[in-house]
């Protein structure tokens, strides 16, 4: 029971992570068939943010210092703003080019905010002390659980509600699910394609941010490929939700996260490191049996 | 109407003009005979072996692929494997099998099965993975290599997981490089005007009309993508012996973004596009590592910071892709000046003589 | 003063050239069709006007504004309402989303409110179903739809593209009834593509002939229709 306790704590949180990611590529996908390669650099960028830029080991705690009320938002609009830059300097170039094209450009952007990044502050990891009080575990019904758990988790369903409540209940989000479904319609009704875009953009580039925020108080450390492998899996999931798809990437999220956990506690010892090789061939495996994924939407068999 | 070319020419010339390209530098290599020199030119003759290896599949089937470094690390593993001194070998990478483990080949041989075995890889993964198209297949693709790069870190008494694999028997000599290169270009020319490139290519421009006259989608792209993951695992093989040391990392990301963006800048659906590419960027490169390294202005050093040297590569490759996504080349084949010949690969557009 | 003017509009996809120098015209309060074979350029000059194909020449106007190369939403902010081909359903969205989605650009909120409740007394059975999903609607319903929803922007002009496309004939007969009722009693300005002349002539208004891309006749749908000129000009002038 414990044990099972424990295991689901693991799977949910990570599987918040995966989602919120799965999430912010999905977004900016459905509006503009985009699949945006620079997603994770955007994480990453959001946790150097709060460093002041330096080449040294040791890291300058900078805007990191801020009191946490102050410190949430300003990080969250720093995800914001890049991501809505990205989409005035580069992506509103290659509106009508192929989602091809477009790919190649995220995955070359990606780059260079990475080397920008490792431009001030260089390649080596840095420790950062960022709420670390929140990763000493607590026990639970006997389960250890640290406290980071329980509000990645609190703090992705809020997420998850004010994201639904803000599309379903909102003109802009009404603007966007429709944009989303067919863009060139929404726009002969009038919808302002690229108020719609940007928006989709920041509240892509706010998701990175939280994420950041959440990996950097797990790790404690900041690293200019943290974002990377994140990112893949999120890719994943989008590609297994059906691409476009929102409710399926963000479901897609937490199986990868249950899948990952999982295999870590029933793989053997010598298999354990190959964890990730088994979920990314289970995914290619499962994307035979399904190759719009599992909850394709109708938008995206038209158009992929 | 002019005299016509002969067939031959006519056929061959795009290959031929490529592979003069790679001789001049090949020669200027052997007549500079400076150390670095030589080590330049060898590195962009590996890059012209991945590259051209990426044309073969995602020039021909417009299929993005980010997961074909996955094989060159395949590649540059198995030539390590062979090609190590035994000694090395026993005690860095014990669960190796004995008959590995106990031999040691020569590097020739070591390309040979480095090229077979990545080649047999892309055909197991080309099986499951070429059923999938656009963007689902290209992410499936990165998905593949994740799984490649994952193993190799991690199974410790076979790759050494993470730390270098040190010790493989390094070729100084342009020569072996500059024939594996001419001998890509030729195959993935040869591939290109085959009836499986044709159709492939046509699969690729008009997906319904091509597979409404029976073109097997699937098998042509399979032909393809194991062709280019042979291509790319021979191209890791002639890294691992042009530097001694491999590691996993080396064949991730930042490889995929630099042979990706060489095949972007030179232009996708050409072949030409892909050699050019490669000279292009490598010139960059070569420039701002000298200035990251440092130049003296009368006194006054001035060097780049690290980095710089990837942010221009990709500000150049979004240029590329935002002002003339066909590339340099505008995806056409070079082919003789002052002749009025088809490339080849864009058979409906007419290639005016020399482009680029 | 023409609502809508069109001049010598030339219109190309790469290679192929779908519109040749063609002029229409649409006062306000009329009705004007725009009938011709397959591949004459009707869908494509209603597009150029709606601002998703970029013409290469030509001066488009629109209540007073020169829109050619305008993006869609701000022409479609002018009051020009376009129901395209195939009706585009946003079949993700319940139907009044679909309706609400038609009023985006109004400031007047309660007039907005009111003019549902209008769209819904014209079509009962969208209100019924409001909160379904657009996509469960049969091709007639969707038809309706999206009528319906071009009226909540409450338009200068309606556009629309092939009404009966893949309709049975007895849906495309409610599909004109409703439009003619609609046009009756609230002198709405009309826009529409058909490929049948016949069509035409039952509704009644002006009517423009198009070929190869090009305006190839023009005059009353009723006189036309009656006369040897119209399907002449329809089927060519033995010059193929």
């Amino acid at each position: 029971m414990t044990a099972l306790l424990q295991i689901l704590f693991d799977a949910l949180s990570l599987g918040s992570l995966y989602a919120l990611g799965a999430l912010g590529i999905a977004l900016i996908f459905g509006v503009m068939r985009l699949v945006n390669f620079a997603h994770g650099d955007y994480i990453s960028f959001c946790v150097f943010a709060m460093l002041w830029p330096s080449i040294d080991a040791a890291a300058i705690v900078f805007a990191g210092k801020l009191p946490t009320y102050l410190l949430v938002p300003l990080i969250l609009l720093i995800g914001a703003g890049l991501s809505v830059l990205s989409e005035i300097v580069v992506f509103r170039r290659f509106r009508n080019a192929n989602p091809a094209t477009m790919m190649i450009a995220s995955f070359a952007l990606g780059f260079v905010i990475k080397y920008f990044l490792l431009m001030l502050y260089s390649s080596r990891p840095k420790s950062i002390d960022l709420w670390s009080n929140l990763s000493q575990q607590v026990e639970i019904m006997g389960a250890r659980i640290p406290p980071l758990q329980v509000i990645t988790i609190v703090v992705t369903i809020a997420i998850l509600l004010a994201l639904t409540a803000f599309l379903k209940r909102t003109r802009f989000g009404l603007e966007m699910r429709a944009a989303a479904e067919n863009f060139t319609m929404a726009r002969m009704l009038g919808v302002r394609a690229n108020m719609v875009i940007m928006m989709a953009f920041a509240v892509s580039g706010m998701l990175a941010a939280a994420i950041g925020l959440i990996l950097v108080t797990q790790t404690g450390t900041v690293d200019i490929n943290m974002g990377a492998n994140l990112m893949l899996v999120a890719f994943v999931a989008t590609v297994i939700g059906g691409l476009g798809s929102l409710p399926g990437a963000v479901i897609a999220g937490y199986l990868i996260g249950a899948a990952t956990v999982l295999m870590q506690v029933v793989l053997p010892p010598d298999a354990r490191p190959f964890r990730d090789a088994f979920v990314y061939g289970a995914v290619i495996v499962m994307l035979i049996w399904r190759p719009n994924g599992l909850f394709s939407s109708k938008a995206t068999k038209q158009r992929v | 109407m002019a005299e016509r070319p002969s067939i031959l020419a006519r056929t061959w010339s795009t290959p031929v003009i490529l592979i003069a390209i790679l001789a001049v530098l090949a020669l200027a290599a052997y007549f500079a005979g400076s150390n670095p020199f030589n080590q330049t030119i060898i590195e962009i003759f590996i890059r012209v072996v991945l590259v051209v290896g990426l044309y073969v599949f995602i020039g021909n089937s417009g299929v993005i692929s980010f997961g074909h470094i996955g094989f060159t690390c395949l590649g540059a593993y198995m030539t390590a494997w062979l090609t190590m001194l035994p000694a090395i070998k026993k005690s860095k990478l014990k669960g190796l099998p004995d008959i590995i483990l106990n031999n040691k080949l020569d590097y020739g041989w070591g390309l040979l099965a480095a090229t077979i075995f990545a080649g047999v890889a892309a055909y197991v993964f080309g099986k499951v993975l070429m059923r999938l198209s656009g963007i689902a297949a290209s992410i499936a693709t990165f998905a593949m290599m994740a799984v490649i790069i994952q193993v190799y870190s991690n199974w410790d008494s076979v790759t050494g997981a993470q730390s270098s694999v040190v010790g493989i028997p390094i070729v100084r000599t342009v020569w072996p490089y500059f024939a594996c290169a001419v001998a890509v270009v030729l195959v993935a020319y040869a591939h290109s005007i085959s009836r499986s490139g044709l159709a492939l290519r046509a699969a690729r421009d008009e997906a319904t009309a091509a597979a409404a006259s029976g073109v097997d989608i699937p098998r042509e792209r399979l032909i393809a993508f194991v062709i280019s993951g042979a291509i790319m695992g021979l191209g890791g093989a002639l890294f691992a012996h042009s530097v001694g040391v491999v590691t996993p990392d080396t064949f991730y990301l930042g490889l995929t973004f630099i042979t990706l963006s060489m095949l972007v800048v030179g232009g996708m659906n050409s072949l030409s596009g892909a050699v050019l590419g490669v000279v292009v960027l490598s010139i960059i490169i070569q420039l701002l590592r000298w200035l990251e390294k440092g130049v003296d202005l009368g006194g006054a050093t001035l060097s780049l910071p690290l980095g710089v040297q990837e942010i221009a590569i990709g500000v150049v490759m979004i240029a590329i892709l935002m002002y003339r996504p066909s590339g340099l080349t505008r995806n056409r084949e070079l082919v003789w000046p002052s002749k009025r010949l088809s490339g080849g690969t864009k058979a409906s557009a007419p290639a005016d003589g020399k482009t680029a | 003063m023409s609502l809508l003017s069109v001049e010598n509009i030339s219109v190309r996809y790469g290679q192929l050239t779908a519109l040749r120098r063609a002029s229409i015209k649409v006062s306000e309060g009329e009705t004007l069709f725009v009938t011709g074979p397959n591949g004459a350029g009707k869908s494509t000059l209603l597009k150029a006007i709606a601002g998703v194909v970029t013409p290469r020449e030509g001066f488009i106007r629109f209540a007073g504004q020169q829109i050619a190369g305008k993006a869609p939403e701000d022409i479609a902010r002018l009051g020009f309402s376009m129901v395209p081909e195939g009706r585009e359903v946003f079949g993700g969205l319940t139907i009044e989303e679909n309706l609400r989605l038609g009023t985006g650009m109004r400031a007047d909120k309660d007039q907005a409110a009111r003019d549902l409740e209008q769209v819904y007394a014209v079509f009962p059975m969208l209100k019924d179903r409001k909160d379904q999903q657009a996509g469960v609607l049969s091709g007639g319903q969707q038809q309706m739809l999206v009528i319906g929803r071009a009226l909540m922007a409450a338009p200068k002009l309606i556009a629309i593209d092939e009404p009966s496309l893949g309709l049975a004939p007895k849906v495309i007969d409610d599909v004109y009834a409703t439009l003619i009722r609609l046009r009756d009693s609230r002198g709405l300005t009309l826009l529409i593509v058909e490929q049948s002349a016949t069509r035409a002539s039952l509704t009644g208004g002006r009517m423009v002939l198009m070929r190869s891309g090009e305006v190839a006749l023009e005059g009353d749908a009723r006189e036309l229709s009656k006369g040897d000129a119209l399907r002449q000009a329809y089927f060519g002038y033995g010059d193929h």
